[in-house]
């Protein structure tokens, strides 16, 4: 499949195209005009920490919470007003909220007798969809009696019986182990790929997302500050919160001495450094890099000597954290020491290109 | 929603402690009961089944029958139909109007069955506030009394046993999760069918309690019938009474009072199996 760019998103309305989405509960605004184009048979996840609004977003595209301003369109039809029965929209819930009275099949049968479908349809959906989720032989035993690995997948049965325009799913597996988890999410992206189901998955689990989207949306406080592939949002974070929020960094704090030909001199802690960007003189900055992009012991755009405080073996690679002033974080990883693991305490020379150092206003 | 491994209740020692209730009403309860019980079915000559004969012989006490089952079915569907909705809105109203509902449902509990009969007396007069506003709104053309009539029974009955339809209703609602309904609407159902597919039979354990609590108090009831309809109205538990207390005949007191324990325990039995049928139905 094709990952639209965002300029692709702007020029065609996307398949789910939420624009300018405002929430407030009371006093306090929870989405503060969000902006979300999903296209169709696209994975899309909503990764940010608890209590950024990722479920009320959910919420307002599946029509169980109303938008304050905005509107939210799916396939080319304005969807705003429409009641959750009415926009073919499917949903697995946190907590499954599988129907306690009813048999695993009799659950994924629900949606398709409410839309009165007939008795053989519905027969066959069933039997289709609970051998796509492995639960063919659970068919007749009550909800209750299902582990929560089941009872996830019969939440995804349920929901994609009844093949919704669009499915979302708001952490599914914050309720499994890890193991299964990591078995699940590959299982559950495989199946949406097979069915091209465009989908929307929330989660606060960095990894989780790195896995198993398309594009990534990283939201803080309510807004989306990027939309991205995922290797763009490793590689280039839009923001201080997105580098912080996926993957580890090196972080230093400075201030920008001035701009030159798209490079800004930082004087930081380990003295002045370069970066792309475009800052006033005396401007506090951040700047950052991706542990795995230093080079220990070998020449870079510039070299400066840290003390190793602590190394980390981590079977493929090891992780290397060295002495830095109160706030700052100096991390390296490397697969690479020809020397073994150095000793706590040796003095190491590191280097970077300057094409690979991110700078960000001061968070 | 874990399943729970039951362990058996012969081995659980829990169940021990179940003992002293057991013990203080079989002693104090059922023994005098079924001794009282066992008077109907003992005549002059050993066993004997004449009471029964005689009594549905009287075509008075069919209408003794009627009366009861009757007038208890009407409190218990009054009950029903006021206290549904009512359960709901207690269950998923705001904490403090939460307690203010509740406060307002069992307090009246405390009152005691003979002050509330006779309010309900005042209520049912002829210059009563439910004939006044009745022929306020233009709906009656002149005061008429509902005091001593059947009607007037049903609703200060039913007024007095409503706490017993609410409360095991609000306890089953309570625990619903309401996400359920909202899984429902994601997958295409529309309000009545989401209600009648996953509320109506979540809910049933609760209807089934509601209603075997106010049945069988109802069909039992004694002093409001007594003082709301008066003699000319006799169900089986007045006439029970006036058998021991005014004509002093046992053993046609202890007939009627196991044909009323029969039909309660009938109707109660007989509607729980029912609403299994269809809480597994549905
Ligand atoms: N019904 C509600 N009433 C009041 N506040 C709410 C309600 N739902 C969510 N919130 C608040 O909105 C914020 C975002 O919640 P939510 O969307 O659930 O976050 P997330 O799913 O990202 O953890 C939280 O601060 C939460 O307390
Ligand atoms: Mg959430």
């Amino acid at each position: 499949m094709t990952i639209p760019t965002p300029a692709d998103t702007v020029s065609v309305p996307a398949f789910l195209d939420v624009a300018g989405a405002e929430k407030a509960f009371g006093a306090a605004t929870v989405l503060g005009g969000v902006d979300l184009g999903v296209a169709q048979g696209e994975f899309v996840s909503l990764l940010g920490p608890s209590g950024c609004g990722k479920t009320t977003l959910l919420r307002i595209v599946a029509g169980l919470l109303g938008v304050d301003r905005g509107t939210v369109r799916l396939d080319g039809k304005d969807i705003t007003a429409l009641p959750p029965h009415r926009r073919d929209v499917g949903v697995v819930f946190q907590n499954y909220a599988l129907f306690p009275h009813l048999t695993v099949a009799e659950n994924v049968a629900f949606g398709l007798k409410a839309h009165r479908r007939g008795a053989a349809e519905i027969r066959e959906a069933v039997k289709r969809f609970l051998d796509l989720v492995h639960l063919a032989d659970f068919a007749d035993r009550s909800v209750r009696a299902l582990s929560g690995g089941q009872q996830q997948r019969v939440a995804v049965a349920r929901a994609l019986a009844v093949r919704p325009k669009l499915l979302l799913l708001d952490e599914p597996f914050s309720a499994l182990d890890r193991k299964l988890r990591e078995a699940m999410q590959i299982d559950l992206r495989r199946l949406l790929r097979e069915l091209g189901t465009t989908s929307v998955f929330v989660t606060h689990d960095q990894e989780e997302a790195l896995t198993m989207s398309d594009r990534i949306a990283v939201m803080n406080r309510g807004a989306i500050e990027q939309l991205d592939t995922p290797e763009a949002i490793y590689r280039r974070p839009a923001t201080a919160f997105a580098l912080e929020f996926v993957g580890l960094s090196s972080r230093l704090a400075g201030t920008a001495l001035g701009t030159e030909n798209g490079l800004v001199h930082v004087d930081t802690a380990f003295g002045r450094l370069v970066a792309p960007g475009n800052f006033v003189k005396g401007a506090p900055v951040l700047l950052a890099v991706r542990p795995e992009r230093i080079k220990v012991d070998a020449p870079g755009d510039f070299a400066l000597t840290a003390r190793l405080r602590d190394a980390v073996f981590q079977g493929s690679k090891v992780q290397l954290h060295f002495d830095t002033r109160a706030g700052d974080q100096l991390m390296v990883e490397t697969a690479d020491l020809p020397q073994g693991v150095p000793t706590p305490g040796t003095e190491m020379k590191l280097g970077w290109a300057v094409a690979d150092t991110l700078l960000y206003p001061a968070p | 929603m874990k399943p729970a491994a039951a362990p058996s209740p012969w081995r659980d020692p829990v169940v021990l402690l179940a003992v002293p209730a057991l013990l203080y009403l079989v002693l104090l309860y059922a023994l005098p009961l079924l001794w009282l019980l066992a008077k109907s079915f003992v005549g002059a000559d050993g066993l004997t089944l004449r009471p029964y004969v005689d009594f549905f012989a009287d075509p008075f006490n069919w209408r003794v029958v009627w009366n009861t089952l009757g007038i208890a079915l009407w409190v218990t569907l009054v009950c029903l139909v006021i206290g549904y909705p009512a359960a709901f809105a207690l269950a998923r109203a705001g904490a403090a109007l939460q307690i203010a509902m509740l406060v307002a449902i069992i307090l009246p509990l405390s009152v005691g069955v003979v002050v509330k009969s006779f309010a309900w007396q005042i209520v049912l007069r002829r210059d009563g506030v439910i004939s006044q506003f009745l022929v306020g709104i233009g709906l009656w053309d002149e005061p008429q009394r509902l005091l001593f009539t059947e009607t007037g029974l049903v609703l200060g009955a039913a007024n007095i046993f409503l706490p017993f339809m609410i409360l095991p209703i609000y306890s089953v609602v309570k625990l619903i999760d309401p996400r359920l309904l909202e899984a429902g609407a994601t997958l295409g159902a529309a309000p009545l069918y989401r209600f009648v597919k996953i509320m109506l039979p979540l809910t049933l354990p609760g209807v089934v309690s509601g209603i075997a609590f106010v049945f069988s108090m109802s069909v039992s009831m004694y002093v409001i019938p007594s003082l709301l309809i008066g003699d000319r109205f006799q169900t089986l538990s007045t006439l029970t009474g006036r058998s021991f207390l005014f004509m002093r005949n046992e053993q046609l007191g202890s007939t009627t009072a196991v044909i009323l324990l029969a039909l309660a325990i009938g109707v109660v039995v007989g509607s729980s199996w029912l609403a299994r049928r269809l809480g597994s139905s549905a």
